[in-house]
């Protein structure tokens, strides 16, 4: 079964990210200096050009995915008489520079004499206290909760939450997910998916609603933005995914390429029939008046 | 120079490596620092690393938060160093070194007190 590492689904998710230079180097909010002025010849625009997407290159390489971690459940010695002596408990954690922080000894002595290892929320505390990491605060904000995430949704500020996320907790960590969920969630009943296309977020968003089989709503907006290729590729990752659906079967017998590969799909897989038929329709009217004139 | 090497570098007669507790903080508000120093010098005073820190102050979480460097600490008992009892003690409460003896005894006499206190509220109810 394909996974989100792979090199095709990467090649397929990195090229519906599209570039936009525009938006991936918007100004982001530095201290105010005034613009720079070049003069130079067309070799050596076509120079910085390419040196542009290759530094968007970089900025465009996707957070992992990763499943939920499991809670960490470890008793290393139990001291029942202990019991009754103190009234808090005791966090020791590792302060050795050199080792990793997943392999970190972070342990509780509790009040009734059990040495336990920390619960991973008590060792990310524990970390970002020791070792601080810039952007994580010790305690998460409160901008993470369910109540509070509407409002950012409603302002648009999608990008930013999923940003501030990623630097705030572990991609395997429930937090993580839930946020990254409720925030694609948003996006896909909004259809807001312009918001994230040419941001890093665009690949782990089209992978949660290639693996829910919930499509219908990316393709129409890939059609009425004319993007006949992205549009290619979301079928191609989708029939990757579910190898069982019958249109993975059909196309694969008969080798479609293009619009006749997203009619197949939308025939047999898709919820909003109508909608992507109406939307295939205008594009071709659109080419065929272009082709005309 | 005014001062040669002889007066910075001082010079002990006797005297060994100990890892204890320097005292730190504010009024009313104590916080540890677990050092390697020299056992002649002050609490407080010039050491020769620090492997830690405790807190005995209990933050909102009602934790007690501690740091220890398990490998420099390593390195030092390796060389030679010997603890305080209250940074024994603490280390057996880590787990690191097994529990002190004191703190088995400390937590039996805790008990007995508490028993003694229970039956003595007891007796006077009853008569």
């Amino acid at each position: 079964r394909p996974a989100f590492t792979d090199e095709a689904v990467q090649t397929l998710l990195y090229k519906m990210t599209g570039i936009d230079l525009h938006k991936v180097f918007r100004p982001v909010k530095k201290e105010l200096k005034p613009p720079q002025y070049k003069l130079m010849t067309e070799a050596q625009l076509q120079e910085a050009t390419r040196k542009a997407i290759e530094e968007a290159k970089e900025k465009l390489t996707m957070p992992p995915v990763l499943d939920e971690r499991e809670p960490i459940d470890d008793v290393l010695a139990e001291d029942k008489f202990l019991e009754g002596t103190e009234t808090t408990k005791y966090v020791f954690t590792d302060l050795t520079y050199s080792t990793p922080h997943r392999e970190r000894f972070i342990v509780v002595r509790e009040p009734n004499g059990v040495l336990r290892k920390a619960t991973w929320e008590e060792r990310d505390r524990m970390i970002q206290i020791f070792f601080p990491k810039e952007g994580r605060k010790v305690l998460p904000p409160a901008l993470f909760k369910d109540e509070h995430l509407g409002n950012v949704f409603q302002q648009d500020r999608h990008e930013d939450v999923l940003n501030m996320c990623i630097a705030q907790f572990e991609p395997d960590s429930p937090d993580y997910i839930r946020v990254h969920h409720r925030t694609y969630d948003d996006i896909d009943k909004h259809a807001k998916y312009d918001l994230l296309r040419s941001t890093r977020h665009f690949g782990g968003m089209v992978w949660y609603l290639v693996n829910r089989r919930r499509t219908d709503g990316l393709l129409i907006d890939m059609i009425n933005r004319d993007l006949l290729d992205d549009a290619t590729s979301l079928i191609t990752l989708y029939h990757m995914l579910h190898p069982e659906c019958q249109s993975a079967k059909e196309a694969k017998d008969g080798k479609l390429k293009g619009v006749d590969l997203i009619k197949v799909f939308v025939k047999t897989e898709s919820q909003r029939e109508g909608y992507i038929q109406l939307a295939l329709q205008a594009y071709e009217e659109g080419m065929a008046t272009s082709t005309a004139s | 120079a005014l001062f040669t090497g002889s007066r910075l570098l001082k010079g002990y007669r006797g005297g060994h490596v100990v890892i204890r507790f320097a005292l730190g903080g504010c009024a009313n508000r104590p916080f540890f620092r677990i050092v390697a120093a020299h056992s002649k010098r002050a609490r407080d005073g010039k050491y020769l690393e620090q492997l830690g820190c405790l807190d005995p102050l209990p933050n909102v979480h009602g934790e007690k938060v501690a740091g220890l460097n398990l490998e420099r600490l390593r390195y030092w008992l390796g060389c030679g160093a010997q603890l305080s009892r209250p940074a024994e003690k603490l280390l057996g409460l880590a787990g690191f070194l097994p529990l002190h003896p004191m703190t088995v005894t400390g937590a039996e006499r805790l008990r007995q007190r508490r028993q003694r206190e229970q039956q003595v509220g007891t007796a006077p109810a009853d008569g």
